[in-house]
């Protein structure tokens, strides 16, 4: 019989207790010679608050993190410096675990509703490493630029992708309080950071000195600037209602009954608008694979198209979030978290510490939970006209964009100053919140 | 509207990777596109397009990439030993191109194939022309960028190709038509297995009726793209489901009736929008059809006989010529084979419809959109392994 | 409002396939079952039974060493070659028999077909994959074993679709 196949490795105990052991020894060997005098430089020149009277030495600071007591308060602290919310929550962290979840369940939704399995090997639940993989594989690649292509360009274009995304995430407000940035010209502000999108296309198309990424950067330009006005037209109507461009104030405002009862054709053409934005299925035509082989994407490769990758799924989230605090009330919803975690009344630090109770908020917990369910529940919408339409061209897309969105939005727009006017919102009106 | 193929703008231009735009001058407003193998619009075939902005104003296609010498092939081997190399340019229609040839040499050799044998040749063509057409159909899909309609039907085709697969012995390569009527009989339950997925895919006609041909989108893109009009469909000789979408029901299983086609009855499934629209939804037509003249086959075929005529082991024929044609998936097939009284063949000629329908793609091509591009290349139900042969 | 009716059309469409079950064939988990036990000539009914057409099988005991699989071969993928083997059988004077190139076999049957004495079948064993090109040249030894091959997956068609396994 011919050779059939690998050789199957067997289990030695003996080989397996050795490699734990070296894991082990490697592991402390690191650490004491590299990552703790590297924790006691930072913490040595790294200015330190006073806590509980005392100066914050790197000491002390050790000791803390190894008597849970007092680790609460400095974690406390944490929390509310500038640098965890621009980094971990709300901001950057929190949106790149939103768009890899978003990634991976839009692979498998997408393979249900087509009748297949999606990603299913990497990890041993069907698929759930399939991200990490893609990752791992993306980084190892080599990054091909073109002969002729403009170098700095090339390199700065998707750098500046991401950082626009990540811009826009700084203006939504997750829960009251916790927002990156509360400027009060919120709303304008995300229209100005989109409206960086199509010339960073453009400069990246041009960059690429090539004829299919030419045509697709075009594409892009020609989609975005189309849908960019009937974006900020169907967010007038909401700031006609509110009265005012502050998202956190937006979000707020809608307390007794969300903007989208009123304002359901705007509503709909932000919803469409942004899915042009996004560059969707069936507005991907700047990516459109069978006919300009892949747009304004096609030179990119390694961790280029990785970062664009990424740049676009928080883009995403980012977009859906905005729909979900203009329209949806924000973190607006039924209070379904206990006041404690536990059991109430006094208890010992031990069962404080246990049940958090030094950071536990909750109605900020409550908020962060009711926006994630909505912001979630928004992509999936987004994700699903992927598995039903084909792609769209581009001259029924422009005439979609600058003729029968604008319309609908103006419609809407009357719709909200009638309301205004009426004195069902506005000042003095009936259902404004004091 | 240019028809003329010139060799010389693939030299000049097979050097220009950039844009070059120097002076405004009439030849320098051009860009031309290489949608060549290396793309995923076009498959084993090129074409190069001169494009002004976003409309096509020159079309040349470029044939010849898996040219395998086929034709001569076959002057080298006898005439059941061209049957597995005959199957391979479009072998996943493999039982209608085997099919034409078998009839040929029947016609040169004067066999006469048994009864039984004719219907269960007829049935394992019916249900490659759905495999064919089911294919055809996912790509076209992937090529509007549907991905949804590329998936299903590929799912689908596994139905028939299981059915093939108890019938003949192979998933793919079938080597199942052989001059003198089939290999083997049919395995006891296909006939049974064969309604039970027949009836499935009824079902599933009216889901891609659904998500594909009823969707707005899908409509925009193609109802009104690439107008051929009858006289011009029939002045350049396309053949198949594209002429039947110009107005004309043309099919060569009612035209000319080869087998046991004459005791079927159904109708030729044709619409005169003559648009890309048109184009894709003949074939789903067809398919319809095509269920309906297999359930007959089904019904009509003698319970027991023979399948296949006894031969030599090398059979040959008088000296002659004979010509014959079969609708296959792309349009009519077929053999033109001269033997000079040795078993092997002194020339065989394939027509196929494939090559047929690419001179339609510079008529069409020309002002039309490039966004059209993939649309009406694919609608033309182009296999470019077949027209290179 | 048409285009509308189309897109709920379509929605609908769509959503329902949430439900149905997935097509897919898990394979190296699950295999294909396939029919009968391999290509053969019944030469009582004097026909071919259908069957799968993969690994050929030789029986010594009947094969005399003539040659016509491989002539018959010669016109299609020339996969088949004889070789001397060390068996000694009263039918088979020249003590030849063939050895099969699954490297160059198109898998047509032809072979199968060309043989007067029904001495090679096809059999159902497809997983034939090998490291090197010389371990897909099969030997008449090699040819000689029955495959063992258990699929037991079927298409199976209900109301919430179709599905295998």
């Amino acid at each position: 019989m011919a050779s059939r196949g690998s050789r199957i490795v067997e289990f030695r105990f003996g080989n397996f207790v050795a490699s734990l052991i070296w894991l082990i020894l490697i592991v402390l060997i690191i650490v004491s010679l590299g990552a703790l005098p590297l924790i006691f430089i930072v913490l040595f020149y790294a200015p330190l608050p006073p806590i509980n009277g005392q100066v914050l030495t790197p000491y002390l600071f050790l000791s803390m993190m190894v008597d849970p007591t007092r680790t609460l308060p400095v974690v406390k602290f944490i929390m509310h410096t500038e640098l965890f919310r621009v980094a971990v929550f709300p901001g950057f962290s929190f949106a790149a675990i939103f768009a890899a979840v978003t990634i991976f369940v839009e692979r498998k939704f997408l393979a249900k509703m087509q009748l297949r399995v999606g990603p299913l090997y990497a990890g041993k639940i069907e698929g759930i490493l399939q991200l990490i993989a893609d990752g791992l594989k993306l980084i190892s690649k080599e990054i091909i630029i073109p002969s002729g292509a403009d170098k700095p360009i090339f390199w700065a274009a998707p750098i500046a992708f991401v950082a626009a995304s990540a811009a826009v995430i700084s203006l939504i407000p997750v829960a009251p309080g916790w927002v990156v940035s509360n400027t009060d010209v919120g709303l304008l502000a995300a229209f100005a950071i989109l409206g960086f999108f199509p010339l960073i296309a453009l400069l990246f198309s041009w960059a690429s000195n090539s004829k299919y990424p030419f045509i697709g950067g075009l594409r892009a330009l020609h989609q975005m600037i189309a849908f960019e006005i009937p974006f900020i037209l169907s967010a007038l109507s909401v700031v006609i209602l509110s009265g005012s461009l502050n998202l956190t104030h937006i979000a707020a405002a809608q307390t007794p009954y969300w903007y989208i009862f009123f304002l359901p054709i705007s509503a709909f053409v932000f919803f469409i608008s942004s899915l042009a934005e996004l560059e969707r299925i069936p507005f991907d035509l700047p990516e459109a694979e069978s006919e300009i082989v892949a747009g304004w994407l096609t030179e990119t490769s390694g961790m280029i198209y990785g970062l664009l990758q990424l740049g676009t799924y928080i883009k995403l989230y980012a977009l859906a979030a905005l729909f979900v605090t203009l329209f949806l009330g924000g973190w607006a919803g039924p209070q379904i978290f206990p006041q404690v975690l536990g059991p109430p009344g006094p208890q010992s630090p031990l069962i404080q510490l246990l049940t958090l109770r030094p950071i536990y908020n909750p109605i900020i917990v409550n908020d962060v939970f009711w926006f994630s369910i909505k912001t979630f529940g928004i992509i999936m919408l987004m994700l699903l006209p992927r598995g039903i339409n084909p792609r769209i061209r581009i001259d029924i897309l422009l005439h979609t964009g600058w003729y029968k969105l604008i319309v609908l939005s103006f419609i809407n727009m009357f719709i909200a100053l009638a309301l205004v006017y009426g004195g069902v919102f506005g000042p003095g009106g009936v259902l404004t919140p004091h | 509207m240019s028809t003329e193929f010139s060799n010389e703008t693939l030299e000049k231009d097979s050097s220009n990777t950039g844009l070059q735009i120097v002076k405004e001058s009439e030849e320098d407003r051009l860009m031309t596109l290489s949608v060549g193998p290396q793309h995923p619009g076009s498959g084993h075939f090129r074409f190069t397009v001169k494009v002004d902005g976003d409309y096509i104003v020159h079309c040349d296609p470029d044939p010849g990439y898996v040219h395998r010498g086929e034709e001569k092939m076959c002057e080298y081997r006898n005439f059941i030993q061209n049957i597995p190399h005959l199957e391979r340019p479009v072998i996943h229609d493999s039982n209608n191109i085997t099919y034409s040839y078998s009839l040929a040499v029947e016609e040169l050799t004067n066999i006469q194939v048994p009864r039984r044998g004719q219907f269960i040749r007829a049935i394992a063509s019916e249900l490659n022309r759905q495999v064919y057409t089911l294919y055809w159909l996912a790509i076209y899909g992937i090529f509007l960028g549907h991905s949804t309609m590329f998936m299903w039907p590929t799912g689908d085709r596994e139905l028939f190709i299981d059915l093939l697969e108890m019938l003949t012995g192979a998933r793919v390569t079938h080597a199942f038509n052989i001059p003198g009527g089939v290999r083997n009989d049919m395995p006891v339950g296909f006939s049974e297995k064969c309604l039970r997925n027949i009836s499935y895919f009824e079902k599933r006609l009216v889901e891609y009726e659904n998500i594909f041909y009823n969707n707005p989108l899908m409509r925009q893109r193609t109802e009104g793209v690439g107008l051929l009009t009858k006289e011009d469909a029939i002045k350049l000789g396309v053949t198949g489901s594209v002429l039947r979408a110009s107005n004309t029901p043309y099919d060569i299983r009612k035209a000319e009736p080869y087998d046991v086609y004459n005791e079927i009855d159904f109708k030729v499934q044709y619409m005169k929008s003559s648009d890309c629209f048109a184009r894709a939804y003949v074939p789903l037509l067809d398919m319809r059809e095509s269920c309906y003249i297999m359930r007959q086959l089904l019904d009509k075929i003698p319970q027991s006989g023979e399948v296949r005529a006894k031969l030599q082991p090398n059979p040959k024929g008088p000296a002659g010529e004979a010509y014959r044609r079969v609708e296959s998936g792309r349009g009519a097939l077929g053999y033109y084979i001269i033997s000079d009284g040795t078993p092997k063949p002194y020339r065989v000629k394939i027509s196929v419809g494939s090559f047929r329908n690419m001179l339609a793609l510079p008529h069409l091509l020309v002002g039309a959109k490039l966004a059209d591009m993939p649309s009406i290349y694919w609608a033309l139900n182009y296999w470019p392994v077949e027209a290179d042969r | 409002m048409t285009s509308a009716g189309g897109f709920i059309k379509a929605i609908e469409s769509g959503s329902k396939h949430l439900i149905i079950k997935r097509f897919t064939l898990r394979y190296p988990e699950k295999k294909l079952k396939l029919i009968g036990d391999g290509y053969q000539f019944d030469p009582k009914r004097v026909v071919f039974i259908a069957g799968y057409r993969v690994r050929h099988i030789l029986f010594h005991d009947k094969c005399t060493g003539c040659q016509l699989c491989a002539i018959a071969c010669e016109g299609i993928a020339e996969a088949i070659g004889m070789v001397k083997v060390d068996e000694k059988w009263k039918h088979n004077k020249k003590s030849i028999m063939p050895q099969i190139d699954f490297g160059k076999c198109v898998f047509c049957g032809l072979c199968v077909d060309a043989c007067p004495f029904y001495a090679l079948y096809m059999t159902d064993d497809y997983e034939l994959s090998a490291f090197t090109k010389e371990h897909l040249i099969y030997t008449p030894a090699q040819l000689a074993v029955k495959p063992k091959y258990d699929g037991s997956v079927e298409l199976k068609i209900d109301d919430r679709g179709a599905t295998h396994g």
